[in-house]
């Protein structure tokens, strides 16, 4: 069986809600540049008008902006929002004043609650693992059947450790360029303005050639630092896919469709689920639900169980 | 913790270790936007590209190099100077540009971005093939950072009085090229 032979017949509601908010951040991903780059070509008509090149901004028309950024960083009507990745990077490289979490909380909240749900509903790489995905299935459909490599799951936090500490001993922030959120954000803008890619457009390609011709989502799965410190810190999600088990069939569908290795066929699902929900629209008996879990009670046994 | 993790957990300190402190000993030769310093600077830009989204000349870039200093936003003063809108500043959300107010004296005051570099023997002016004075036009502090003097009305700068903003650099004609911007960082250190 093959993930494209399955067909979402439960749970449609659910997916349509998915699609639609992970359509509307990849659209903001895309018109905001757009907008923008309107922005400041207009600024430099209005500087040009004024008959002269050289202007400190006293004299610069200032164009009202709701929105400044991408989703990696993004301020809203004077908002700051942040990517926990990168806040946390901030941190420990010291001095990101208390007044920044603010804009923290809300990813936060969210994380805590839904766990790692960032990685199926918003994350802008999401189109490209399901290009990816299709081109292994068309492979395996020619006979070419590509490997799908198991890293250990220690792989992620090892990178998001190698990550936290370059930046804690005062060198780089270097999740902006293994986080592909950020890259693919940064990318798209420099492509508008200035209709190049960059280094960061390779660096993708990398992630897209290793999801395809090694492991399936094995970037998303065991590599990316942000999916590893969603992890953490959504380890005490009480929420998770549970299974009937009276009108399960053992057809193996669940297992098939998920990208993250998650195996609700069996119940074993653990903080790398991304509460896409796929498992619970291509059961056929519809034996899978969302239901609430209760066993973690203390936070440490929630960082255990989000690291395991 | 097994040993397989703490080996893991060793490793991946290593690595973090090896690469900060790598990066922290490169030293730059771009020219950064208004008000980054230096190793602090490096140390907490997270390549969110709002600085260049609000740039109205466009003069800030993104460094293409295959190393850790990738995506880290410069300005390539030859093709476009900035012109000290101070905006850059204000849209930094992590506090690797300091918010300055686009006043022209507390620009003056704060902002050290490079240092100008003349090449006499290219000076159109200095080599005494006719009267240029672009540079002096462009400057957003004429007489201060940059005076005229002699016959030909040849550029002198001042090193200290002067900003960085390679506005001289943009404007100094092709045929010249004799103007360069150096980071301050790599020429006093």
């Amino acid at each position: 069986m093959q993930p494209a032979d399955l067909k979402f017949s439960k749970a449609r509601a659910y997916q349509l809600a998915r699609r639609a908010v992970l359509f509307s951040s990849l659209s903001l991903a895309v018109l905001t540049p757009l907008w923008r780059l309107g922005n400041i070509e207009r600024e430099s008509a209005g500087v040009a008008a004024q008959g002269t090149r050289v202007v400190i901004a006293d004299r610069l028309p200032d164009v009202a902006s709701p929105m400044l950024g991408a989703p990696w960083t993004v301020r809203v009507f004077g908002i700051e929002f942040m990517d926990p990745l990168a806040a946390i990077g901030l941190a420990v490289a010291g001095g990101f004043p208390l007044g920044a979490w603010l804009g923290v909380l809300l990813p936060l909240v969210l994380v805590a609650a839904l766990g790692r749900f960032f990685c199926g509903w918003l994350c802008p790489y999401l189109p490209l693992l399901a290009l990816s995905n299709s081109v292994r299935a068309l492979l395996a459909r020619l006979g070419l059947a590509l490997p799908d490599v198991r890293l250990p799951k220690r792989a992620g936090f090892m990178l998001l450790a190698v990550v936290l500490i370059s930046a804690a001993v005062g060198g780089t922030q270097l999740g902006a360029l293994l986080y592909p959120p950020s890259l693919l954000g940064r990318e798209l803008f420099r492509y508008i303005f200035y209709g190049t890619c960059g280094t960061g457009a390779l660096l993708i390609l990398a992630v897209f050639l290793f999801d395809t011709f090694v492991a399936r989502a094995g970037f998303c799965r065991s590599l990316c630092p942000g999916g590893a410190l969603f992890r953490i810190l959504g380890g005490a999600s009480p929420i998770t896919v549970k299974r009937v088990a009276p009108d399960c069939t053992a057809c193996t569908a669940c297992d098939v469709v998920c990208n993250l290795g998650q195996k609700p066929m069996t119940d074993q699902i653990d903080s790398g689920c991304d509460r896409c929900g796929k498992c619970i629209s291509v059961c056929p008996t519809g034996a899978l639900h969302f239901g609430i879990e209760t066993t973690a009670k203390s936070t440490s046994f929630a960082l255990r169980k989000g690291m395991r | 913790m097994n040993r397989r993790g703490l080996l893991s957990a060793a490793l991946a300190a290593i690595a973090g270790v090896a690469i900060g402190l790598r990066a922290r000993k490169r030293r730059t030769h771009f020219l950064r936007p208004p008000t980054a310093d230096g190793a602090a600077f490096e140390a907490r830009c997270i390549r969110c590209f709002r600085c260049a989204e609000v740039c109205p000349p466009k003069a800030i870039r993104l460094d293409g190099s295959l190393a850790l200093t990738i995506d880290l936003p410069y300005i390539e003063a030859a093709e476009r100077g900035c012109t000290l809108c101070m905006k850059c500043t204000e849209a930094c959300p992590t506090g690797a540009l300091t918010p300055t107010a686009p006043d022209s004296r507390i620009v003056h005051q704060s902002i050290k971005m490079g240092v100008p570099i003349l090449a006499r023997d290219r000076c159109i002016s200095w080599r005494g093939a006719g009267v240029c004075r672009l540079c002096y036009y462009v400057c957003p502090y004429p007489d201060t950072a940059v005076a005229l003097v002699g016959p030909q009305q040849a550029p002198l700068f001042d090193p200290a009085q002067c900003v960085g903003c390679g506005l001289c650099e943009e404007a100094c004609p092709s045929i010249a090229r004799a103007i360069r911007i150096l980071p301050r960082r790599a020429v006093v250190g």
